[in-house]
């Protein structure tokens, strides 16, 4: 085998099932990137974005939350939001940036600032990537 | 006896019922095909994570996280009890309140949390502790909305300090045949599987953390999980209810209709006599 197997699993579906040469993950230590042989390896992960290369190609998409398994070039990532860039409204995306901020700086004790600060990085992670 | 006005009209009410109930079978079988699809698709990714807490917890025998711990001696627990929001599905609601009903006879100091209207419209006069209801949520089911009602069930359990917390539900077994099952939903129990990962992991960032954030994920699946079974196997009871219903009013209606046909029979009957004789009586 000489390409990585990449199978991404959400609740409801199977997002992706397709082989790759490189793939980078947004770990919650930092970006790690994949190639063949690579240790066996389990991590959270953190917003960002995931990159696949598939020979000049690259998709990229972003993701929230999740877990990665690194097992004999298989890996498979468990998560609940995945999307590319068709899939974000940058609209949107801006618009709810916007309303975590404002959430953040609040003083209210009904804020729940755990959850403002996740949809703040989800909303900044969808705008990075509709930008570029 | 009735009048032949009153049994057509009997008739026609038989047949709109009828029209009902047909119409119910319809839609309970297109949301029970839905729901199916749903549960199958949502099987990748609960197996995946059943692994890979199976394999942790295999590597690890010293952890002794919360969520993955069992807690012996005495202490309160809670009974999650999963109905539908609406009627007319046979037994399957009263049935799985009698279950609920054996369980807290049996276990004392049970407290229990509803999904769905008709355990809550029960328990809410029956019993004093129900202390947290989630009603109305089957019309619109969402993976999302399933993951609210799990994280509120999590942070309950590890604040409250509950030895466990068992659930209660119908399995879709088939549209004819529904399981009453009693499963333990915490602390998490990884059922056996084949699909162990056998290799040394290193883990990132560390174990404590992902076990807790895997036990999180694999409540927010087995909630959605049990939540699609429930509403497969309501759709299928409607379906089954409404199948012979739909047979009940055809029946009716063949009654009703030889009834009819006998009354009007008997009153042609009448009325020729009557003429019969009113003719005798001019020729005499």
């Amino acid at each position: 085998m000489d390409k990585l197997h990449l199978e991404i699993i959400q609740p409801t579906k199977i997002k992706i099932r397709d082989d790759y040469d490189h793939i980078i993950v947004p770990g919650v230590d930092g970006d790690f990137g994949v190639d063949l042989n690579h240790t066996p390896f389990i991590t959270k992960i953190r917003p960002g974005i995931l990159q696949l290369y598939k020979g000049k190609k690259i998709d990229k998409y972003a993701i929230h939350d999740g877990f990665v398994t690194v097992e004999n070039n298989i890996i498979i990532i468990v998560c609940d939001i995945i999307e590319n860039e068709n899939e974000i409204k940058y609209k949107r995306a801006e618009d709810s940036k916007n309303r975590a901020e404002k959430r953040t700086k609040s003083s209210g004790k009904d804020i729940d600032f755990r959850r403002a600060e996740l949809s703040l990085k989800r909303a900044l992670v969808r705008l990075q990537l509709s930008v570029k | 006896m009735a009048t032949l006005k009153e049994i057509k009209l009997r008739i026609e009410s038989v047949k709109n019922t009828r029209h009902i109930t047909n119409a119910m079978k319809m839609v309970a079988a297109s949301k029970l095909r839905r729901a199916q699809e749903n549960i199958l698709q949502a099987r990748p990714y609960a197996d995946h994570i059943n692994d890979m807490l199976k394999t942790i917890k295999l590597k690890n025998t010293t952890t002794s996280h919360l969520l993955l711990t069992d807690i012996s001696g005495e202490g309160k627990t809670a009974l999650i009890i999963v109905t539908s929001d609406r009627g007319l599905c046979g037994s399957f609601n009263s049935q799985i309140i009698r279950k609920a009903q054996l369980y807290i006879k049996k276990n004392s100091n049970v407290d229990i949390i509803c999904i769905g209207k008709k355990g809550f419209g029960f328990f809410k006069t029956h019993s004093k502790k129900v202390i947290d209801s989630y009603i109305n949520l089957f019309n619109e089911m969402d993976f999302s909305v399933s993951k609210d009602v799990a994280e509120k069930i999590l942070n309950l359990y590890l604040q409250e300090n509950y030895i466990k917390i068992d659930v209660l539900y119908n399995e879709f077994k088939s549209a004819i045949q529904q399981d009453i099952i009693v499963k333990q939903l915490l602390p998490i129990n990884p059922i056996e599987s084949e699909n162990i990962l056998k290799l040394d992991f290193l883990y990132e960032p560390d174990e404590d953390t992902i076990i807790e954030e895997l036990g999180r994920k694999y409540i927010h699946v087995d909630i959605w999980r049990i939540m699609l079974e429930s509403s497969a196997a309501e759709q299928g009871a409607r379906m089954t209810a409404m199948d012979s219903a739909t047979d009940n009013a055809a029946d009716m209606i063949d009654n009703l209709t030889l009834f009819y046909n006998r009354a009007r029979q008997a009153m042609i009957t009448k009325e020729i006599i009557e003429i019969a004789s009113g003719a005798e009586a001019i020729q005499q």
